[in-house]
């Protein structure tokens, strides 16, 4: 992917894959879409390779993930925030445990104990286990973001007779906005592969057509929903590197 | 941007896994012969037996282990592999020299047909021919246990509105397709001996219908709790005997034969016939009441499924335990 000189900046490299990642996501997805298109497929496989079926398969898919994504955000920021205060330092091992035991059991198991224990199925069901299980690079770079900015800088703030919230608004969190992005990148690049296991509770999804290619061996099925996945992922990752790119600091781009 | 290709791949890698076969396992326990005897041409012979990773196939896969350690055989537990694909794969690329697989799957999956054949030895005979032409897989005689898909539903939900067979529950439907909600499986929304199928042979309309995708796992617990009044089960799952759920009868005979059947590679069958011979009798007597009963003790009472596989085996005389 780095299709750099050894004389280009690391800025330049950055933006040349601005620019060409959703280039690639494009014409893998719309390689694969005609591939699939225009091969010789059964009646099994026209079930699932039809554009109402794709479509209605990645639009779940995306709003799985956004959901999730948003979940996060007003989840995982706002605690982290409180983590770092002063005050509460004594409790951020325990919600970083237990983000750690989300992020460390095996995804699916989540998913379906959270059926079984809830009774919940659709969205739901595939959201809230899903962002208990992204929650923690959101976490752990808030919280890691917040630590690192220099104490002198918060000293000189309240020095010059900032309140401690305006300390917050005004240096804390503009310096830590970087790492906080690069964690929520990371979530979301997770909770759209996860998204994949939403099928199993009714969640819906590219799950669908993954599970149906694998269980009924059609190869078209199989690789129409994997490419489709891969490009969502590429594409939200390509989304967050744009956002880093213009939400950071101006002094630190 | 490596590390993310291969992020959104491990989610595919995790519904696919079913690779790094390597085991060298023996049964955890010792079996004597009992109407099995001792074959002289298996003594020492190294079988390494697979099934897929469902509680009925690994039942039956250590039926056969057990069966064959009492015939003197050397045996390899390889049963539980991730899903039917691997688990036919592994017995094709000799990984597996032994596992049980069902008619329809062949005919439908591995095979490729999208329509199946309504009677079963008719099915289990154009999947033997065309297996062992095109695949050089040898397909021994089937069994009478015929996991097929069929509806369930909740014991009060048949009462109240008098359910006893498809038909029934098609006319239900019918009447109030608000009543009409199904849980289903991926691959059964897709197949023609599936949902579409069912739908055109009994006469609803599939469309005005609400349906729920499940795991294979979730969708009895679905069913037993009211997510759905119609849930897709296996007729032989233990399952239904312990969430007390009514199997409604497919009167039409819609669904296509899935009758157990033990696959071996052709070359390793004409080198060792044996296997098959002493395997015979044990095929010959399962059938869908003894297989349920078996699914029932692994899935319901938490029992292993090894054990299971040993007691029945000694209960029909096949094997005994050893003299301790």
């Amino acid at each position: 992917m780095t299709a750099a000189t050894s004389t280009a900046s690391p800025q330049r490299v950055e933006r040349l894959r601005l620019l060409v990642q959703p280039l690639v996501v494009v014409a893998l997805v719309g390689g694969v879409l005609l591939w699939a298109f225009t091969s010789d497929l059964d009646s099994i496989e026209r079930q699932s390779i039809n554009a109402s079926a794709l479509a209605s398969a990645t639009w779940d898919h995306l709003v799985i993930s956004l959901v999730v994504t948003g979940l996060v955000l007003v989840v995982a920021v706002p605690l982290g925030i409180v983590l770092t205060r002063r005050w509460a330092r004594r409790a951020a091992p325990l919600f970083l445990g237990i983000a750690t035991i989300g992020q460390a059991s095996p995804a699916i198991g989540i998913l379906v104990l959270f059926f079984l224990v809830s009774g919940t199925e659709g969205l739901w069901a595939a959201v809230l286990p899903i962002a208990f299980y992204t929650l923690l690079p959101v976490l752990r770079n808030t919280m890691v973001g917040l630590q690192g900015v220099d104490p002198a800088l918060v000293d000189a703030g309240r020095g010059i007779g900032m309140s401690a919230g305006t300390v917050l608004r005004r240096i804390e969190l503009p310096l830590a906005v970087p790492l906080i992005l690069a964690g929520l990148r990371t979530a979301l690049v997770h909770a759209v592969g996860v998204a994949t296991l939403a099928v199993f509770v009714n969640g819906g999804g590219l799950g669908l057509l993954i599970d149906t290619g694998y269980k009924l061996a059609r190869v078209p099925v199989l690789v129409t929903g994997a490419v489709l996945a891969v490009g969502l992922a590429l594409l939200v990752d390509w989304l967050g590197a744009v956002v880093e790119t213009y939400l950071g600091p101006k002094g630190l781009r | 941007m490596r590390r993310i290709t291969r992020l959104a791949a491990a989610a595919v890698v995790l519904l696919t896994s079913g690779c790094g076969l390597e085991s060298s396992f023996a049964l955890p326990f010792d079996v004597a012969p009992g109407s099995i005897r001792p074959v002289p041409e298996l003594a020492g012979l190294d079988i390494a037996v697979g099934s897929k990773d469902f509680t009925e196939n690994q039942v039956l896969g250590y039926i056969a282990e057990v069966a064959l350690v009492a015939a003197g055989a050397d045996v390899r537990d390889m049963t539980n592999i991730q899903g039917s694909n691997s688990a036919r794969q592994a017995l094709i690329t000799g990984d597996v020299d032994l596992s049980w697989d069902y008619t329809g799957t062949g005919w439908i999956s591995y095979l490729g047909n999208t329509d199946p054949i309504p009677d079963e030895r008719a099915q289990y005979e154009a999947v033997r021919e065309a297996d062992l032409a095109r695949n050089g897989l040898v397909w021994l005689d089937y069994s009478a246990i015929d996991n097929t898909y069929a509806f369930a539903v909740t014991e009060e939900f048949a009462k109240a509105n008098n359910l006893r067979t498809t038909s029934d529950m098609a006319a239900l439907i019918t009447a109030s397709p608000d009543k009409g909600v199904f849980c289903l499986e991926t691959e059964f929304v897709s197949r023609n001996d599936g949902f579409p199928g069912v739908a055109k042979a009994y006469g609803f309309d599939p469309g005005a219908t609400e349906v729920k995708t499940f795991g294979t796992g979730t969708i009895y617990t679905a069913t037993s709790t009211g997510l759905c009044n119609f849930g897709e089960v296996f007729t032989t799952d233990g399952r239904i005997v312990a969430l007390n759920l009514v199997v409604l009868e497919d009167d039409k005979k819609f669904f296509p034969r899935y009758n157990a059947t033990i696959v071996l590679r052709d070359d390793f069958h004409t080198a060792h016939p044996q296997v098959g011979q002493v395997l015979a009798p044990i095929v010959a007597k399962l059938d869908n009441d003894t297989i349920r009963r078996l699914n029932a003790e692994v899935d319901v009472d938490g029992r292993d499924p090894a054990a299971v596989a040993r007691d029945w085996l000694v209960s029909e005389g096949f094997v005994s335990l050893p003299a301790s």
